[in-house]
């Protein structure tokens, strides 16, 4: 049975036109007399908001956020435009090109570091930044580890969908050739057969991962994500949401893709010069969405170099009652028929909702939401007319993100109500950002080929166990679900950061930091060149009073939530590096922060 | 005892447990008298270790096995949409039929009709080890609740695993040798909870990552080490090993970082995050000057990321074994990018290229346990897991995923030269290769015919645990036939 919702009306949300904008966010500016009535409680507070929201707190945000409150700040954000790392990294790469230097991922890292410290959209950047790591692409893949300006401009593409309607999202990632590349819908071709014998079948992995990893999962959900059980006294009754049958058939839908300027030949009766393999030509050929050569280019029976790539049998496709239930394609569409009318059977899957909901929660608030906060952003997310900035906004101003659990008062376990699993372990990265944006680092100039050096001390994925567009493979760096053995795993939480966190790993990330802070300050004898320089005068300025330098730092990377116990401490190593200069002082109090525990958590 | 081996949180539950403190240090005792109750009787003698070398992606294995005898090969040849040539069948998986030279022999098959095998010509190396009678093969091995035939199959999903054909849950099923959604342990973790009583260092973990996280070895109250193939690094502006004497600069941040890493924190996160760094910062002091001055006369391959790895266990073997760590121990390390959806027969990255790598990586680890290294080529037993292997069938340039598959055992202790295809189940021998046989599906995805269970129990027991011990850590072998497939 055909889907029986608006397959038309939603093609018509989708497609290359611009995006009109379903949802028109309140852009209405307070005079500056006015004090919102959402105003954060305390410039702490806005400081904790801003960890949540941005690549980490400024003064300058914290003071433009008390002014504006929440929900100005957000509306006011999410009507930013992207700013954009493409034309840059096209830019630099050319250069280097034509001065016979060596281009890599570098050139995109780099830019991709300096956009998430200085880029005034902080929150469309971040939103990307959480979205790579559903909607995963990887330069670790042979297959576009060389692409690096379509690599960064998929980032772009990320960032200028990133409050749009989830289905216009997917729909560019599938069309997007490095996502092609990457999970092999480009090149994807029709089942091939020698008489009646098929040698050949489409490729599976794009059919199969658009539905396990960027949309649905394995198993049916509830709103709140609980999963649907056939029998409620049995935790393992689930209900698998496809089979190996569906993927096959799906797999049909993704066939006849490959670069938008693949010749398509001199049209019939014969296609000469038609090339499915050749194409690719130029950078802006190489991140356009990709051609699909179904029978809007070819004909149904076209053969050699009028072979239409594209599977026009009619498929059987997911279903959204679980395993056993299809919904179907008819046969003899467009190849772009088939693509929206699967994309819009997939973001219409009751999954949808809670399946990235959830995930969202995880990149901005904590690793383990409950129930009913998923559930309300499900709602969110399930109104008509709403988009992912929409979404976004109710994770950001919902209870559970602003008021967090009071810590309790001792340890102990879970099942007494006596842990705390609420917020998450800081990504890396974004601790590196936090303490950058902290501390006004300065970003030196660019070097003769118009480039601006971010992490001249690099091997990130190694060092962190992530860099963004770097994954080691689909699943991302960690998975949603990951627990950690011992108390999370006990007690059924999740901890997906904890995952690249080991005793090698511990190491590796301090060692890190330490080259961006001891080893990256303005005033240094001998200042690098490669990386940005840290403003240590906010702590200098008070060297010689350790209390004012333990204040500085609560409130700069703690949004002054640093125990009474870590004052004392970090108070007492100032007091006994009595010998060391200003400087030392100031970068150790930084390396040392951290270093610790309640830095290495966000809650 | 009988305990519920579906996780650590079920166990602490039937422990009544769950109430007494989070921490590991509360629950040590228990732990420990769990690992005396499981241990067996009779004290380790000697070391060995079990080395893990899990391919991610899902191996192509049916490339890496295949059969020389003309019908056979045929079979395999069409199955594979025809052999790669590229430019006459660019689509085309199918391996060329090499010389007679590179022709191997199961010697468990008297059969010239069915023992004649090759390997991926990217694998000279394991072709000599196997000839020597080191090597083994397991074949159309996979992730089963029991063993089924496609009837079976067909007639009830109860029957087989959850969620085949996915990366994820297929990687969990192998690494915990049970194939049920919900469970967070490993079973290399559970053998070094039963072991690790017999080891000397206690704070030396039986279970040791050089390739990050995996479920593999996470056991009931064993956590794995994970290390860096490039071996331990100093922790900068910090005291190397900790604490250090003096009122330095350096000693003053160490002493405020020491501090803060053994503070209690109520928040989950923190405390998971100071007990890791704390443990590192630990083992470091254990390690770091041993490793540094341990070293291998065998040259391992640069470039070659597993060999790497490899070159890590080595010397933390050859350590471990002078400094009497520990007589048990299981190594856990990685390769990827054998999810060759696409370019599988071509390009820099292909499978030869893989495979080559994984062949060059094994022979040089084998050559550094030799007598003139390491010399414990007897007590190390080497072998590989993967998630599946692939289709036959082609999808224009690679494969996509399947189910059963072949795996590779290597050491001193395993009787090599061999094919092991026969669990005691419906399905035995190795499968027919046409698409659609009695037991596989349209696209050459076989149904298994030996559980992951049989597999790991087999070297389990090598490791020295008892098969009442395995009975426990593979609740569903006792649905298999054989508990032991007697390749080591």
């Amino acid at each position: 049975m055909r889907a029986g919702f608006g397959i038309l009306g939603f093609a018509l949300v989708f497609g290359f036109v611009p995006w009109a904008g379903a949802t028109v966010h309140d852009q209405l500016f307070k005079g500056s007399f006015d004090i919102p009535a959402d105003q954060p409680a305390s410039v702490n507070a806005a400081a904790r908001f801003l960890t949540q929201a941005t690549f980490g707190p400024t003064q300058a945000d914290i003071n433009y956020l008390m002014a504006q409150g929440y929900g100005e700040w957000i509306d006011e954000q999410l009507a930013k435009p992207a700013t954009l790392g493409e034309p840059t990294v096209e830019a630099v790469v050319n250069a280097r090109t034509a001065g016979g230097q060596k281009v890599n991922n570098t050139q995109r890292l780099n830019r991709w570091f300096w956009q998430a410290v200085y880029a005034p959209d902080q929150l469309r950047q971040r939103m990307a930044y959480a979205l790579s790591q559903i909607f995963v692409v990887s330069d670790q893949s042979s297959s576009i580890s060389q692409y690096v300006v379509p690599l960064t401009q998929y980032g772009d593409m990320l960032a200028q969908a990133a409050f749009l309607p989830y289905g216009q999202v997917l729909l560019n990632v599938t069309y997007h050739p490095m996502m092609g590349r990457y999970l092999n819908a480009y090149h994807n071709v029709k089942a091939t057969f020698v008489g009646s014998v098929q040698t050949t079948s489409p490729d599976e992995n794009y059919a199969r991962e658009v539905m396990q990893l960027f949309s649905i999962g394995l198993i049916m959900r509830h709103p709140d994500f609980s999963p649907v059980l056939t029998n409620p006294l049995d935790p393992e009754s689930t209900i698998p949401t496809y089979d190996q049958g569906v993927i096959t058939q799906n797999a049909k839908v993704f066939t006849g893709f490959t670069w938008s300027d693949a010749p398509q030949g001199s049209g019939p009766p014969n296609y000469s010069g038609a090339s499915f393999y050749g194409g690719g030509l130029t950078f802006a050929a190489q991140y356009a969405p990709m051609a699909c050569w179904g029978t809007e280019l070819f004909p149904a029976t076209g053969t050699g170099s009028g072979n239409m790539r594209h599977d026009i049998t009619t498929k059987a496709v997911l279903g959204y009652g679980g395993v056993g239930t299809t919904n179907t394609i008819p046969a003899n569409q467009t190849c772009a028929q088939d693509v929206t009318d699967e994309l819009s059977i997939i973001a219409t899957h009751p999954n949808v909702a809670p399946f990235i909901s959830r995930q969202l929660i995880q990149r901005f608030v904590t690793s383990n939401p409950s129930p009913a906060y998923i559930a309300r952003i499900s709602a969110v997310f399930n109104t008509a007319g709403n988009d992912l900035g929409d979404v976004v906004k109710a994770i950001l101003i919902d209870t559970e993100a602003r008021n967090p659990p009071a810590l309790p008062a001792t340890t102990g376990s879970c099942s007494t109500g006596n842990c705390d699993a609420y917020g998450k372990l800081r990504e890396p990265v974004l601790s590196l950002t936090a303490m950058w944006r902290a501390f006004n680092a300065k970003a030196p100039a660019p070097d003769q080929y118009g480039e601006i050096a971010m992490i001249g001390y690099g091997g990130f994925l190694g060092n962190f166990g992530q860099a963004p567009y770097e994954s080691p493979t689909v699943f991302n760096f960690y998975l949603p679900d990951y627990q950690q053995p011992g108390v999370f795993a006990d007690s059924n939480l999740y901890s997906p950061e904890l995952q690249i966190t080991n005793e090698s790993t511990s190491y590796t990330t301090s060692n890190t930091y330490y080259q961006f802070t001891a080893n990256a300050y303005q005033g240094m004898t001998n200042p690098r060149t490669d990386r940005p320089l840290i403003d240590l005068s906010s702590l200098t300025v008070n060297s010689n009073n350790p209390a004012a330098m333990v204040g500085t730092l609560n409130t700069a990377l703690f949004c002054g939530s640093m125990s009474t116990t870590m004052q004392a401490t970090m108070k007492s190593m100032l007091v006994n590096l009595n010998g060391a200069s200003a400087q030392e002082k100031a970068w150790s109090a930084i390396y040392v922060a951290m270093l610790s525990p309640e830095f290495a958590t966000q809650r | 005892m009988s305990i519920s081996r579906n996780s650590r949180r079920d166990f602490l539950r039937n422990m009544g447990c769950l109430a007494c403190g989070g921490t590991a240090a509360a629950l040590l005792p228990q732990l420990h008298m769990m690992g005396t109750a499981l241990a067996n009787t009779s004290a380790a003698t000697g070391y060995k270790a079990l080395v893990c070398v899990y391919l991610y992606g899902g191996n192509d294995a049916w490339n890496m096995l295949v059969p020389f005898d003309t019908a056979r090969y045929n079979t395999y040849a069409t199955s594979r949409s025809g052999v790669y040539n590229a430019t006459t069948n660019p689509g085309g998986l199918a391996l060329p039929l090499p010389a007679a030279s590179a022709k191997i022999i199961d010697g468990n098959d008297p059969s010239s009709a069915t023992n004649q095998y090759f390997l991926h010509p990217a694998m000279p190396e394991m072709t000599t080890l196997f000839n020597q009678g080191h090597l083994a093969f397991v074949v159309n091995a996979g992730s089963l609740v029991k063993p089924i035939t496609m009837s079976d199959y067909t007639a009830n999903s109860a029957n087989y695993p959850a969620q085949l054909f996915s990366h994820a849950d297929q990687t969990n099923q192998w690494q915990q040798a049970f194939a049920q959604q919900g469970v967070t342990l490993g079973w290399g973790g559970q053998c070094g909870d039963v072991l690790k009583p017999g080891n000397t260092n206690a704070q030396l973990s039986p279970c040791i990552s050089i390739a990050g996280a995996n479920r593999f070895q996470v056991g009931i109250s064993t956590i794995p080490y994970q290390m860096s193939s490039g071996g331990l690094t100093n922790l900068s502006a910090m005291c190397n090993p900790t604490p250090c004497n003096g009122v330095s600069s350096t000693s003053v941040r160490d002493n405020a970082l020491n501090a803060m890493l053994q503070e209690t924190y109520t928040n989950d996160f923190a405390g998971g995050y100071s007990a890791i760094f704390q443990r590192g910062r630990d083992l470091n002091n254990l390690l770091s000057a041993g490793l540094a001055g341990t070293t291998l006369s065998t040259t391992f391959p640069t470039g070659n990321s597993l060999a790497a790895q490899l070159q890590t266990v080595a010397k933390m073997i050859k350590l471990s074994v002078a400094q009497n760590y520990a007589t048990r121990q299981i190594y856990f390390v990685t390769m990827g990018s054998f999810d060759l959806h696409s370019g599988m027969m071509s390009g820099t990255n292909d499978h030869a290229a893989l495979l080559t790598t994984l062949s060059q990586a094994l022979n040089a680890f084998w050559t550094s346990m030799g007598p003139s290294d390491v010399n414990a080529q007897n007590n190390v037993t080497v072998f590989t897991m993967s998630e599946f292997a692939r289709t036959l069938q082609s999808n224009g340039s690679g494969s996509d995923h399947g189910w059963g598959t072949v795996q590779m055992a290597l050491g001193g202790g395993v009787h090599g030269g061999k094919l092991y295809s026969n669990g005691g189940g419906p399905i035995s021998g190795f499968p027919n290769q046409a698409l659609n046989a009695p037991n596989n599906f349209s696209r050459g995805q076989m149904i298994p015919g030996i559980g992951v269970e049989q597999y790991a129990a087999t070297l389990a027991q090598w490791m020295g645990i008892s098969v009442s011990q395995c009975n426990t850590i593979f609740p569903n072998l006792t649905k298999f036939g054989a508990n032991n497939l007697g390749f080591v």
